[in-house]
C-alpha cells in the first residue's frame, strides 16, 4: 500500500514544481495528487466518525480540513524537502499528510499514543514532522507567523534557496503578529510565503463581520509585497499561483502574500454544528469541490477512469482503517515519559 | 557576545537599536562594524515578530541573541516565549532544540514608571522548558552569558540597566564559562544564610551583608545566578548548616520569586531552622515615578539588616 509515498513523485519536487512529471507513466503525478486529496478527505471524515463515536477515543480540540485539500497538495507540488519549511495553525492534518506523513503516526497522535507524530504530547493541533520540514501545528491563532518569519530568516541566512510556507486562517489576519511578521519579512526581504487559508469564517464569525475589507489581499497592501487572490478550489490554479511566489522566494526577491480562497465543510472544530451557515452557501461551494473538480479534469484527459478511482478509493479506505486500528491498539506513552522532551541539556550545564 | 559570534557563525544579534545606534544602552557598541549587517540587525518595534523570529531561527539550527530594551516590553510577546520557545520541543515530542538567548534589562531601573519597571522573573521561572539566569557582577555576566549562548535550551537572561556601568575583573579567556543551574556561595558563614540575585544583590544585599559582618554576624551569602533550574542543593546545604535564612529580592512578595524559593527548600530545612525563613521584597504597589517613593518601595540595606537581625534574634 503506497499511500504514504503518494506525496509528489520526485520529478515534480524541483523548481519547476508545477510541471508534470516527464518520467514514469503518463499522468502519474496527476493521479498522485488526486489520490492525496482523496486520502486527506478520507482521513478527516473517518476522524470525524471516530471522534463522535460513543466511547470517544480522540480527545481535545480537533479541526478538520475537508474542503480545503487542494491547498496542501498544491504546496507539496513545490515543496523541496531539506530546505523548505511549512508552518501552520491548528488545522494541520492535511498538510502533514501531503508532506509525506504516514497516516499511522498521524492517527496515533489523534489518539494520544506514544507512536504519534508528536509522541502523544501534541495532539490534533500540534502535528510535527521536523525531518520533512513540517514545523507544526500551532494552537494559538496567529502565534505561528513570527516563527514562519524565523524559518524564512534562517533560509536567507544560510542562503540555501529554501522558502517557507507560512499558513494561517482568515481569523489570524486580525492578530497583531500578522502586522508585525509581514512588515519584518518585507524589510528583511526573506523568502516567506504568507498564505491565508480563507475559508470565510473565523471560528463562527463570517469574514464580513471580522475584517474591515473582505478582499483579503488588500490586507497586505501596506507591506510592499505582491498579494494575490487564488481560487484554491482548483488544484491546478493553486499550483500555478503558489509557483510564482515560490520562484520569487527562491530568487531572493522577498515575501509574497497569497489569499487562498476556499471553504471548510465541517464546523470550526468538532463542537461546532455549523448552524450559522446557510445551506445554499455550502452547496454553492461544494459544487466546486476540489476533489470532484480535479477528478473530472483527469477523467477528461483520460488519466483516470472508473476502475482506477474505485481501486484508489478502496485502497485509501483500507489505509485509513489500518491507521485507526493501529492507533487504537498502540500503547499510550509510559507515565514517566511525561518528564521527557522538555530541555535539551542536563543541568548543571557547562560545569 | 562578540567572542561567541567570532567562535560560531550561527550566532547573530537582533533587537531594537542594536545595530546602527550601537545599542540603546551601548551594549552592542561596535558590533555592526565588526560583523556587518548580515549578523547584527535593527528591528522595528515589533517584539512579537522578532522574538518569534528568533525562536523559528533557533529551531532551524541558528543561535539567536534577541535583545529586549526592557523585559517589561515582553508582556506584548509572552506568547512567543511561553508558548513557542518553551513548548515547541515538548509538543513535538523532542524533535527540536531551541538554542536562543533573550536578554535585556529587568526590574526597577530608575524613575521609569510602572510600565517599564516590571520584574519578570516569576513570569518566566515558572515555565518548564525555560532557563532563567540573573547575573550580579560583570564577571558573572560574561561567564553566564557565554554559557547561555552555547546552551541548547532557551535562556531568559535578566540584566539591569543600572548595572551596565558596573566593573569587575573579567577573564579574557574566550573559554571562560560559568555553569548554568549552579549558585555561587559568595561568602561562607555559620550563623545565617542570605540569598539574593541580580540587581538586588548589587544594589543592597552585598552592602547590608558587609555591615552585618562588620557587626560580627557571620553571614553566608549566596548569589543564585540561575533562577531556573534552581540550585536547591546548595541552598539546602547552607540553610541546614546555619539554621536561619533571609531571601532578598526586588520582586513582589505575594507569588514572588522569594516565596517560590522558600517553598522549594522549606520541607528539607524545616527541622534545622531556628527561625522562620524571612523574605525582604518590594512593596505590593505599582512602581511609582517619584524617586523617593520608588526608593521606598524596594528592599533597602536597613530592611535587610533588620530582617537578618530578626531571624538571628539579635
Amino acid at each position: 500500500m503506497a499511500v504514504a509515498q503518494a506525496v509528489e513523485p520526485k520529478e515534480v519536487t524541483n523548481t519547476q514544481g508545477a510541471k508534470s512529471g516527464s518520467q514514469g507513466s503518463k499522468g502519474e503525478v496527476e493521479r498522485a495528487r488526486l489520490r492525496m486529496m482523496m486520502l486527506i478527505r478520507r482521513f478527516e471524515e473517518r476522524t470525524y466518525q471516530e471522534y463522535t463515536k460513543p466511547g470517544q477515543k480522540i480527545g481535545g480540540f480537533c479541526h478538520l480540513y475537508s474542503g480545503q485539500e487542494a491547498i496542501a497538495v498544491a504546496i507539496a507540488a513545490h515543496f523541496r524537502k531539506g530546505v523548505d519549511a511549512l508552518i501552520n495553525g491548528y488545522r494541520c492534518h492535511g498538510h502533514s499528510l501531503a508532506l509525506g506523513m504516514d497516516p499511522k503516526p498521524a492517527m496515533a497522535e489523534l489518539f494520544g499514543k506514544a507512536t504519534g507524530c508528536s509522541k502523544g504530547k501534541g495532539g490534533s493541533m500540534h502535528f510535527f514532522d521536523a525531518e520533512a520540514g513540517n514545523h507544526g501545528g500551532h494552537g494559538i491563532v496567529g502565534g505561528q507567523l513570527p516563527l514562519g518569519l524565523g524559518f524564512a530568516f534562517s533560509q536567507w541566512y544560510k542562503k540555501n534557496s529554501g522558502v517557507t510556507f507560512c499558513l494561517f486562517g482568515d481569523g489570524a489576519i486580525n492578530q497583531g503578529t500578522h502586522n508585525e511578521a509581514l512588515n519584518m519579512a518585507s524589510l528583511l526581504k526573506v523568502p516567506c510565503i504568507f498564505m491565508v487559508e480563507n475559508n470565510l469564517m473565523a471560528m463562527g464569525t463570517q469574514v464580513e463581520r471580522h475584517s474591515a475589507v473582505t478582499d483579503l489581499s488588500q490586507r497586505a497592501a501596506g507591506y510592499n509585497m505582491p498579494a494575490r487572490n487564488v481560487d484554491a478550489m482548483d488544484l491546478d490554479i493553486a499550483i500555478a499561483e503558489i509557483g510564482k511566489a515560490v520562484e520569487r522566494g527562491r530568487n531572493n526577491e522577498g515575501p509574497s502574500y497569497l489569499v487562498m480562497n476556499t471553504y471548510r465543510y465541517r464546523g470550526h472544530s468538532m463542537s461546532d454544528p455549523l448552524k450559522y451557515r446557510p445551506k445554499e452557501e455550502a452547496d454553492k461551494w461544494k459544487a466546486r469541490d476540489p476533489i470532484t473538480l480535479y477528478e473530472a479534469r483527469l477523467r477528461e484527459q483520460k488519466l483516470v477512469d472508473d476502475p482506477w478511482l474505485e481501486t484508489a478509493a478502496e485502497e485509501i479506505a483500507a489505509t485509513v482503517n489500518e491507521a485507526i486500528a493501529k492507533a487504537d491498539s498502540d500503547p499510550h506513552p509510559e507515565l514517566d515519559d511525561r518528564f521527557d522532551d522538555i530541555l535539551a541539556e542536563t543541568y548543571p550545564y557547562g560545569s | 557576545m562578540t567572542e561567541e559570534m567570532e567562535r560560531d557563525e550561527n550566532v547573530f544579534l537582533m533587537g531594537e537599536e542594536v545595530a546602527q545606534y550601537n545599542g540603546a544602552y551601548k551594549v552592542s557598541e561596535g558590533m555592526l562594524a565588526k560583523f556587518g549587517p548580515r549578523r547584527v540587525f535593527d528591528t522595528p518595534i515589533s517584539e512579537a515578530a522578532f522574538s518569534g523570529l528568533g525562536v523559528g531561527a533557533a529551531t532551524m539550527g541558528l543561535r539567536p541573541i534577541i535583545e529586549f530594551m526592557s523585559w517589561s516590553f515582553t508582556l506584548v510577546c509572552l506568547d512567543q516565549i511561553v508558548n513557542n520557545a518553551a513548548n515547541v520541543r515538548y509538543m513535538s515530542g523532542g524533535q527540536y532544540k531551541v538554542p536562543i538567548v533573550f536578554r535585556g534589562g529587568n526590574g526597577i531601573a530608575h524613575q521609569l514608571g510602572a510600565t517599564h519597571s516590571h520584574r519578570v522573573e516569576t513570569i518566566y521561572a515558572r515555565i518548564p522548558g525555560l532557563i532563567v539566569v540573573s547575573p550580579s557582577t560583570a564577571y558573572d555576566a560574561k561567564g553566564l552569558l557565554k554559557s547561555s549562548i552555547r546552551c541548547n535550551d532557551p535562556v531568559i537572561f535578566l540584566e539591569s540597566e543600572k548595572m551596565l556601568n558596573e566593573t569587575s575583573e573579567v577573564p579574557d579567556d574566550p573559554e571562560f564559562l560559568l555553569p548554568l543551574g549552579v549558585a555561587n556561595v559568595e561568602r561562607e558563614g555559620s550563623e545565617v544564610t542570605v540569598v539574593s540575585y541580580g540587581r538586588t544583590m548589587q544594589r543592597v544585599t552585598r552592602a547590608a551583608v558587609k555591615s552585618l559582618v562588620d557587626e560580627g554576624v557571620d553571614v553566608e551569602l549566596i548569589d543564585l545566578r540561575t533562577l531556573r533550574p534552581l540550585d536547591t542543593a546548595t541552598l539546602v546545604q547552607s540553610i541546614q548548616k546555619t539554621g536561619r535564612c533571609v531571601i532578598v529580592d526586588e520582586d513582589y512578595g505575594y507569588c514572588g520569586m522569594g516565596q517560590a524559593i522558600m517553598a522549594s527548600v522549606y520541607k528539607r530545612v524545616f527541622d534545622y531552622l531556628d527561625a522562620p525563613i524571612a523574605h525582604v521584597h518590594s512593596d505590593e504597589i505599582p512602581v511609582p515615578f517619584n524617586h523617593y517613593l520608588e526608593e521606598a518601595m524596594m528592599p533597602s540595606e536597613e530592611r535587610v539588616i533588620a530582617a537578618v537581625k530578626d531571624v538571628c534574634y539579635r
